[in-house]
């Protein structure tokens, strides 16, 4: 269990990473990785696309690219306020305080669910993922980015301190049991030796 | 948030509808208002805008 798997400390944690967020997050994950995900997901500019744990708004971003508009979750208002400068309060993205575990949203209220950067913070990752398939239509699809578990011990050693990290298999037990039948991964990677990415791309079940 | 939202939230405990009550609106915009939950009866507040959908659990911080 990492310490930032309690939302109490994550949220502390995030006020503080807000701050710098957007020019570390590169690190692992850059916008040629982001669009190479979101191009998997095939949208049309009328889809009605989520985006949980949306933060400071680097995926929104690429999203906006494709769909007319986002709505965006995430739990820290300090976050938010960042992705607020960017596209402003009442544009494009339509903004929600709330927890990935538990979404406030009805079911099949949307074509598609994004999640990038998020997971590897969800105390339950499998409640937060079925969620997902719930508030997403039948035939919709649902794409989940994390990080891969890395392979150099030193990375290792921070991942088992801090978040989740999972692998192949366990992202396969994750996402059987939050009711997929349908699911495949990529491992993206910034560049050779970066920390790598597993997304995930899922069909909700008809 | 924008009315039309009512559609699509719900309450993140029981996904029951919520009831919309609003404080202050402006240009189709709700600014400040509150949400309240049609089944268990709990409240979200509408603050500067944005819908604190959080569940009271998570809601410990003081708002951005």
């Amino acid at each position: 269990m990492g310490v930032l798997e309690n939302k109490a400390r994550a949220r502390t944690f995030y006020k503080y990473l807000s701050k710098v967020y957007d020019q570390i997050n590169p690190f692992i994950w850059d916008e040629r990785m982001r669009d190479e995900a979101i191009a998997m997901l095939d949208l049309s500019p009328d889809d009605k696309v989520l985006d949980v744990g949306c933060g400071t708004g680097f995926a929104t971003e690429g999203l906006l690219e494709q769909v007319d508009t986002v709505y965006g979750l995430d739990q820290s208002p300090h976050q938010l306020s960042k992705a607020f400068e960017k596209f402003g309060k009442f544009g494009d993205v339509r903004y929600h305080l709330g927890d990935a575990e538990r979404l406030p949203f009805k079911d099949d209220s949307f074509d598609a669910v994004w999640s990038s950067g998020s997971i590897e913070y969800w105390p339950n990752p499998v409640d937060a993922l079925a969620e997902c398939r719930r508030l997403t239509k039948p035939g919709g699809k649902v794409l989940i980015v994390g990080p891969d578990y890395p392979n150099s011990t030193v990375f290792q050693k921070m991942a088992d301190a801090i978040m989740l990290f999972y692998d192949e298999e366990e992202a396969d037990r994750m996402f059987t049991e939050a009711g997929y039948e349908e699911f495949e991964h990529h491992i993206q990677q910034s560049r050779p030796g970066s920390p790598r990415a597993i997304t995930t791309i899922a069909e909700v079940p008809e | 948030m924008k009315e039309d939202l009512m559609e699509i939230i719900c309450c993140p405990l029981d996904k029951h509808d919520l009831d919309l009550e609003v404080t202050e609106r402006d240009d189709g915009e709700i600014l400040s208002g509150q949400l309240t939950c049609t089944e268990c009866s709990e409240t979200f507040p509408i603050e500067d805008g944005i819908p604190n959908l959080l569940p009271p659990d998570m809601r410990d911080e003081a708002p951005a």
